[in-house]
């Protein structure tokens, strides 16, 4: 008897704490959806929160009716996944920037985009802010546009002043011939054990897709004119420019300019002297500056090019983009926000607080921008390379098709099993069949 | 009669709910997922056998399964005979024994990760502490996780040092339990020490020789951290272990379709297996 009276009390006090909570959510859902602030994620980065929350507060004391609600993105083992996680939860912000413009194709075929392109004034906007060949680039397949083109990182080689002027070069290699004598002299072998322990260079050996995009891609796009990999969903590097990127790093892993064991786990083989040059980012300015030894320089100059090339050396901009997901309840408001905040003094402020260069056409012509480069020389050299910059192409299977790249670039380039001639050949034959699927 | 009482689930509940979210929901819906194409973002599309087509024509997968196999062949003899001989020294009457027993476990105890990272820098080709020594004793290099033909038994022998504590623990667990009459009967009978292991020690032992056996090809199966910290599967994916390629399919490139029919193809194997071990241990312990 005693049992059934525990029994029944327990079920009613179930059932009417499940009661009551199926009627808080009802109501605080209802309250949510009618008062919900627009929702804005930035990156993590210490510098890009800082300028976030300024233009954020910018915004909300002059809308105060319409205040946007800030939050870097949450902690993860990468934004990537955050934001796939996000999406998967239907837990999306309105806004994203720092979207990586490789995924965008991605999300915009499963539908989880807003196409920008529909928005009144957009398309103006862009044009005002980009070239025609920029606004190509980020074009969808579908021919609608997903993303705002925001900032760029281009990739272009760093080396130590000191190390080159003692091999006796004044400035730094433009072409591979150049580079690969470089190479020759600044290598050194203990004579003691015959080790190298001094490298032109070093890029990760390990077969990671992203990987080539700091060695492979950016080395394609100085050697082609900035030629895309993937057009009209079709593939576009079997060609001879892919076959001198991959004959051009081949020779510097078999003559060990370029060591096959992994340094990175190690001090920073560049600024201990390990290596001499780097393919790197305008982040590295603001990592040598706090970490260089005393006495230590260093510079930056454009891609080594192959020797008969004529014009401006391309390279990858590791451009990072904004998107507007399809939860946003407003986009319309979305947009007002965004054009405030990648507006002139949006993007001035955002190279000033943070150093990372907005992608612009007047960077180099506008006095502001100028006045903030020419105060940085090392900056400077970005922003000139920042007009020959490429992203990544659009496709919706891009990573699988770096993978491919990856896995070739390793039996050629690292083991010398095939020729660069087969090794391109033989990426592009299973790329084909990836975008076929 | 006796009124039924509910209060017994509720302390069952916790485990209960945790199988059926946690192991019995993931692998009804990976089943599931065999037959579909899903890229996690996109709606699932049915796409009935085309992932097991798409698996008998996949050569890196079965690439990654000899990789599996080569890695099983070095790892557990090489385990089983280390783990043995330190258990059979560490039975006898030594000094600091307590100690030598941490020391050897301690590895299994320590991050995989951090393992790991350790033996990287033990095996960098040009400024390894190993190759340094080779060099030291006049001797040539050796590319430890730059040549394709030795990355996999280096990573073997790393996963043995990682792992071989738990073993010796197991082993001398089975040494402890042979009755001390058995070898005073067999030096009664003029037995050597030899002898005396391979006549006494080796069949009482034999139960945990093969409790042994199984979970290093249970472990073994499950090779992951390793190369994907150490090498990334490479050098020319010689060390690209069937777990690693199953994750790269599933959390790299969003074909979780494709990378459960892998699952479930590749636990099959290790079913297959392990009956098979079973069916021996059966036959040797009859």
């Amino acid at each position: 008897m005693r049992n059934i009276i525990i029994k029944k009390i327990s079920i009613i006090s179930i059932c009417a704490v499940a009661l009551l909570a199926f009627v808080q959510l009802s109501c605080g859902s209802k309250d949510v959806k009618n008062n919900r602030k627009l929702l804005y994620w930035s990156s993590n980065n210490t510098d890009e929160i800082t300028w976030a929350r300024e233009i954020v507060s910018e915004w909300n004391k002059e809308h105060p009716y319409d205040p946007l609600q800030f939050q870097p993105v949450p902690e993860g083992q990468s934004s990537e996944e955050v934001i796939l996680a996000a999406v998967v939860g239907g837990t999306t912000p309105d806004i994203y920037s720092n979207m990586w413009q490789g995924d965008v194709e991605l999300y915009a075929r499963a539908g989880r985009l807003v196409p920008l392109d529909t928005l009144p004034g957009f398309l103006d906007f862009l044009y005002k802010r980009c070239d025609s060949s920029v606004v190509k680039e980020i074009t969808s397949t579908d021919g609608h546009i997903y993303q705002i083109p925001w900032k760029i990182n281009p990739i272009m080689l760093i080396y130590n002043q000191n190390m080159f002027s003692q091999a006796g070069f004044s400035n730094p290699p433009r072409t591979y011939s150049e580079f690969l004598e470089a190479a020759k002299k600044i290598q050194r072998i203990d004579l003691s054990n015959g080790y190298v322990d001094r490298w032109i260079g070093y890029t990760e050996v390990v077969v990671l897709w992203w990987q080539r995009l700091f060695d492979f891609y950016p080395l394609y796009l100085a050697a082609s004119g900035g030629a895309p990999l993937i057009k009209d969903n079709k593939v576009a590097f079997d060609n001879k420019y892919a076959v001198e990127t991959f004959s051009f790093l081949k020779s510097l892993f078999d003559r060990k300019y370029f060591p096959r064991e992994r340094l990175s786990a190690r001090q920073d083989p560049f600024l201990g002297g390990d290596i001499a040059t780097r393919f790197t980012g305008p982040w590295e300015i603001i990592h040598a500056e706090r970490f260089k030894p005393e006495g230590f320089n260093y510079s930056f100059s454009p891609l080594p090019v192959p020797d008969d090339f004529k014009g401006n050396a391309y390279t990858y901009g590791d451009t990072k983009n904004i998107v507007v997901f399809n939860t946003c309840k407003n986009p319309g408001l979305a947009w007002e926000f965004l054009k405030q905040m990648i507006s002139h003094n949006g993007d001035l402020k955002l190279l000033k607080i943070t150093g990372q260069i907005p992608r612009r056409k007047d960077l180099t012509d506008d006095s502001e921008f100028l006045r903030y480069f020419s105060e940085r020389p090392q900056m400077m050299k970005f922003a000139n390379q920042a007009k020959f910059v490429k992203g990544p192409d659009t496709c919706p299977v891009l990573k699988e098709v770096f993978d491919a790249i990856s896995q070739q670039f390793e039996a050629c380039v690292i083991y010398g099993k095939k020729s660069p001639a087969e090794a391109v050949h033989d990426a592009a034959k299973q790329a084909s069949i990836l975008l076929l699927q | 009669m006796k009124e039924k009482s509910f209060i017994p689930y509720l302390f069952v509940a916790p485990y209960v709910i945790h199988f059926l979210v946690f192991v019995s929901f993931p692998v009804v819906f990976s089943f599931f997922l065999m037959f579909n194409q899903w890229n996690i973002i996109s709606p699932m599309k049915f796409v009935g056998i085309q992932n097991f087509y798409r698996l008998i024509h996949d050569d890196q997968f079965f690439k990654a399964i000899f990789n599996t196999i080569v890695f099983l062949v070095i790892h557990i003899p090489l385990q089983i005979i280390v783990a043995l001989f330190f258990a059979v020294m560490l039975n006898q009457k030594v000094r600091f024994l307590g100690f030598f027993r941490a020391a050897y476990f301690l590895p299994v105890v320590v991050s995989g990760v951090v393992v790991t990272i350790l033996w990287q820098q033990l095996y960098g080709f040009e400024s390894g502490l190993l190759n340094r020594g080779l060099s030291f004793l006049g001797l040539g290099k050796i590319g430890w996780l730059v040549n394709p033909d030795v990355a996999m038994p280096s990573i073997a022998i790393m996963a043995t040092w990682k792992n071989v504590g738990l073993y010796i623990v197991l082993f001398l667990v089975g040494l402890q339990t042979v009755p001390s009459y058995l070898y005073e009967a067999a030096e009664l009978e003029g037995a050597g020490a030899w002898q005396k292991f391979r006549y006494v020690t080796f069949p009482m032992i034999n139960p945990t020789f093969f409790l042994v056996l199984v979970l290093s090809t249970i472990g073994g199966f499950s090779l992951f951290i390793e190369p994907y910290v150490m090498t990334g599967g490479g050098p020319l994916n010689n060390t690209l272990s069937a777990v690693l390629y199953i994750y790269k399919q599933g959390f790299f490139y969003y074909h979780m379709g494709y990378a459960s029919t892998l699952g479930f193809f590749f636990a099959g194997i290790i079913l297959l297996v392990i009956v098979i071990q079973k069916k021996f241990v059966e036959k040797e312990s009859r």
